[in-house]
């Protein structure tokens, strides 16, 4: 059985290439293929800005962060970016570890992700 | 009105326990058959006692108040007095009376007893699974050992980095497992109040078997590096306080141990 995870996307005011991508629940080995999908499907439909919301992603292991590093790098390579907001203590330690805070656009809070879109 | 009765036990599975099985009403009138009956349990220096209560049908304040004297000359002498079995009404009225900051209660005589293993005697608790090398069953194993972990006083932080450990563990064995998947991954978790270890064995992909060493000792023998590969590995590491892999015979054994921070 898969672990749990949701997206839910919001637009975002003035920006026709960007989405608000909230991620509620478990991100891991079961379930990145599915997020890989959807994520990849918004970057198709010309969403390349993402930012994404993890206020309610309790879990990241390092398979679903390497998707997560997968993102940033593409949306990058199409003139994007892939930000990440509120992130719990818990999973930035995860990104901590393993030494991606400096490859992931991370912020405090949506709204100062949205202000830093280009 | 149902009266009072007092029965005294030792603990078959644990005899340096007494177990004292009370039935009916405890009220005023009580209070001397209490105190009679504890002065025979200190008699036999029986220091450790639970108070199974699953037949009592009203309890006083007086046999409370009677109750919490025997219970600080026990935890005087080192041992303690415990409750079990209340019902939800008799439990709520203790409570009402400031009675949970004095006694521990426990739902039943097994978790009361296996608490004194735990609290008193100090012990650690074993627990050996097994489970298909297919990446859908880790998830409900990581989440069964940090939930052990919770339930045994583990801090949140620490919970979550044992979920991570064995969730690491876990995919590890199945991706680099044997391709015809003909032996379950085993797990065994040793958990006491100072550390737990966790240690996985499966068997291995003889083709990545060259790899995973290679992976394995650069992991390792590196303090600080940005890992492109064997993250998990990496993770194991940092989260954990002593990490080793043992790749001898047909198997791979990663043993884990994760010292208690909170």
């Amino acid at each position: 059985m898969e672990s749990q995870i949701e997206l839910e996307y919001e637009d975002i005011k003035g920006r026709t290439n960007a989405k608000k991508v909230k991620f509620i629940g478990d991100l891991d080995a079961t379930n990145v293929e599915t997020i890989l999908e959807k994520i990849c499907n918004l970057f198709t439909d010309g969403f390349i800005n993402i930012v994404a919301d993890f206020k309610r992603l309790r879990y990241v292991n390092s398979t679903g962060l390497g998707i997560l590093l997968h993102f940033s790098k593409s949306a990058k390579e199409k003139g994007g970016s892939f930000k990440i907001a509120n992130v719990n203590e818990n999973v930035y330690e995860i990104i901590e570890i393993i030494g991606a805070t400096s490859l992931l656009e991370i912020y405090d809070d949506v709204d100062e992700a949205v202000a830093a879109l280009q | 009105m149902k009266p009072l009765k007092i029965e005294i036990q030792k603990s078959e599975l644990r005899p340096d326990v007494s177990v004292w099985h009370f039935e009916g009403e405890l009220d005023t009138a009580s209070v001397e058959p209490i105190n009679r009956n504890f002065n025979k349990l200190l008699e036999g220096k029986q220091l450790y006692t639970i108070a199974e209560m699953s037949k009592v049908t009203h309890i006083s304040s007086s046999a409370v108040g009677e109750l919490m004297g025997c219970r600080q000359v026990l935890t005087e002498h080192g041992g303690d007095l415990v409750i079990a079995g209340l019902n939800l009404d008799i439990k709520t009225k203790l409570n009402q009376m400031g009675a949970a900051n004095i006694f521990k209660f426990h739902s039943n005589l097994r978790t009361a007893l296996n608490a004194y293993t735990w609290d008193v005697e100090k012990k650690s608790e074993n627990v050996w699974l097994s489970f298909p090398p297919e990446l859908n069953f880790v998830p409900p194993v990581r989440q069964f050992v940090s939930r052990i972990a919770r339930q045994k006083g583990y801090g949140q932080r620490d919970s979550f980095r044992v979920e991570t450990i064995v969730d690491e563990a876990c995919n590890n064995a199945v991706e680099h497992g044997a391709p015809d998947k003909s032996r379950d991954i085993e797990m065994f978790l040793k958990i006491d109040r100072a550390k737990l270890e966790i240690e996985v064995v499966n068997l291995s992909d003889p083709k990545k078997i060259d790899s995973l060493k290679a992976i394995s000792k650069s992991i390792l023998g590196t303090e600080e590096k940005k890992f492109e590969r064997g993250r998990g590995l990496a993770l194991i590491k940092m989260l954990s306080n002593d990490l080793a892999i043992d790749f001898s015979g047909k198997g791979t054994t990663v043993h884990v141990t994760k010292l208690r921070e909170e």
